[in-house]
């Protein structure tokens, strides 16, 4: 092995960590991903508020969610304003299949990844041929097509009153209605979901989108299949969403177009980019504000939109890079001083 | 009649109303040096681009070992071996001076998504020995020491010579050099110099447009000078330089 690359130590000073070696990366996201899990154990053991647990497990699976568009807005860099459409798909999918004929959930939720995924992939080939601007036009045209579609399709989704008496989940004899069981349910899915993008970043995948990101035309001069690749972590990032969305419907056990609508796609770019873009731990920051937000600011329910505009706009003029890289470079710099 | 590695068979290429090339055909020998001169608006970049699949030909054919490969897509066209830097330096800023030499590598690697999620011992042993490849690379033109700098962050000289690196990353059997002379000092454009032979002793062939003078008659093999789309002149260094054809477009004598 000729892996002894480590600069000399005057170039080491002017470099703080990039942890570029794929091996010690990998070390590090390990590290991470026991701390969070840890987390999650003993938040789960210590916190019996229900409320609490709710509020946390909405936030795991808002953190699925900010995961998956991440993949696809943070590191290949191509925008989607129509996300919650496949959120929406995982979600009405499971519930149509449970409740109109009788699946059981673990049958659907194959099902439903499957179903969305085949839709993002059709839609993906059209539509990410488009760049900038017209992508974020062409999805959020899809995501209003799938929304209308949820409201209208009343036979089987029950239209704007929703869809009613999706089953909870339960694995064999083990109840997983419980408050405290479905939390551990979600985040034990976010963690395996941490554990699936920290391996895709760092193989020649993942190198492969951050490069679409940062040029595609040398991208394509690398012998990258460009449009290949984004349709495939467009797949990915859809496949995400689903799963979101089945988790959701088993959770709430009703759903209704509402929570699949332009502005849960628009939620869901604001996590990506609090969090910061590129980053798979902002991930759970990102979700972590946007769902506690709302509690703490009952003020401002009527301004929802406002806040998150003008959080979004904040954020992008002082700390573009997202709140976890801008806070850490923050402390990085108190530090050197 | 010598082997050739690319052929291009009378190529005209025209974008609206302006013709960029008329009818070009040239033959690019193995394991030579090969330069392509002009002024401004010569159709140097427009040949380039049309090798690398950026751009079809209206009119003719691009051999690459004997096969036509115009009507490829430009990621087919680098697994058959053909890698190209680029006239305004395109590294991938945010990643590292390493990383950026991975992606180069990326047409000779074959693990796809379920090999990143899998993590198969064969998925570990190719990232380990691409790690070794980039590396030797990154020695090969003396970047070894920066591998774990923001690509970005290299002084501009430095960014050339990774370009080149992440190009061979590729392992192509033909390199194409757009302008890699620009923006280089004086020391720098002779280290390039050195460089270029170096990688011809590799056995890749070159291809370059390049504008400084001295570079490309130092080393080249063999130049085609095009003036307004047109092939004026082709030849050794020493047959251009006595052309007066190629005066003429130079200095604009009659």
């Amino acid at each position: 092995m000729q892996l002894q690359l480590l600069p000399r130590p005057e170039t080491r000073n002017q470099k703080p960590e990039t942890n570029i070696q794929p091996s010690s990366a990998g070390k590090s996201a390990d590290m991470k991903n026991l701390c969070l899990g840890a987390a999650v154990v003993a938040a789960g053991l210590l916190i019996s508020n229900p409320y609490h647990l709710q509020v946390l497990t909405f936030i795991g699976i808002y953190t699925l969610l900010t995961l998956g568009l991440n993949m696809l807005m943070g590191y290949a860099g191509q925008i989607s304003l129509g996300h919650a459409a496949f959120y929406g798909l995982g979600a009405y999918s499971t519930g149509i299949l449970t409740v109109h004929f009788g699946w059981s959930p673990w049958l659907t939720l194959p099902a439903s990844i499957l179903l969305t995924a085949a839709v993002a992939y059709l839609v993906a080939l059209p539509i990410l041929k488009l760049h900038g601007y017209y992508l974020g036009m062409g999805t959020l045209g899809f995501g209003m097509i799938v929304f209308i579609f949820f409201r209208e399709w009343s036979r089987f989704t029950g239209g704007d009153s929703g869809l009613v008496g999706i089953p909870a989940l339960a694995l064999g004899p083990v109840d997983l209605s419980s408050r405290t069981a479905y939390f551990f349910l979600v985040w034990g899915t976010v963690l395996a979901g941490f554990e699936v993008c920290g391996r895709i970043v760092n193989s020649r995948v993942g190198r492969a989108l951050r490069a679409i990101h940062d040029s595609e035309q040398a991208a394509a001069a690398m012998g990258i299949d460009t449009s290949r690749m984004k349709v495939h972590v467009f797949v990915l990032s859809a496949v995400f969403a689903a799963v979101a969305g089945f988790l959701y419907a088993h959770m709430i056990n009703f759903i209704s177009p509402n929570s699949f609508d332009f502005m849960t796609s628009v939620r869901m770019v604001t996590m990506v980019v609090i969090g910061g873009m590129a980053s798979i731990w902002g991930s759970v920051l990102g979700a972590s504000v946007i769902t506690l937000l709302p509690q703490w600011l009952h003020v401002f329910m009527d301004y929802e939109m406002l806040v998150y505009g003008l959080i979004l706009m904040l954020i992008m003029i002082f700390i573009p890079q997202g709140l976890v890289r801008g806070i850490t470079e923050l402390y990085e710099r108190s530090r050197t001083r | 009649m010598p082997q050739s590695i690319v052929e291009l068979q009378s190529i005209s290429k025209s974008f609206g109303g302006i013709q960029a090339l008329y009818d070009i055909s040239f033959k690019v020998r193995p394991g030579a040096i090969h330069a392509i001169i002009g002024p401004n608006g010569a159709g140097k970049t427009t040949l380039f681009n049309i090798i690398t699949g950026l751009y079809r030909p209206d009119e003719g054919l691009v051999l690459f070992e004997q096969n036509p490969i115009h009507g490829l897509a430009i990621h087919q066209i680098v697994r058959l071996g053909i890698a190209r830097t680029f006239q305004n330096v395109e590294l991938f800023a945010s990643m590292s001076v390493l990383e950026n030499v991975l992606v180069g590598h990326h047409a000779r690697l074959r693990s796809g998504f379920w090999g990143a999620i899998g993590r198969w011992p064969r998925v570990r042993h190719e990232e380990s020995r691409a790690v070794e490849h980039a590396v030797e690379l990154l020695r090969f033109t003396g970047l070894e020491e920066l591998a774990d700098q923001k690509s970005s962050d290299l002084p501009f000289g430095w960014q050339r010579f990774l370009e080149i690196a992440r190009a061979l990353a590729s392992d192509p059997k033909l390199l194409l050099l757009d302008e890699p002379a620009s923006g280089l000092n004086a020391v720098e454009t002779s280290q390039l110099g050195e460089l270029l032979m170096k990688i011809r002793e590799r056995g890749v062939t070159l291809l370059l447009v390049e504008h400084d003078m001295s570079l490309t008659m130092g080393i080249s093999d063999h130049i085609l000078v095009l003036h307004q789309g047109r092939r004026l002149a082709e030849g050794t260094p020493r047959e251009i330089q006595s052309n007066d054809a190629v005066i003429c477009a130079y200095l604009g004598k009659d």
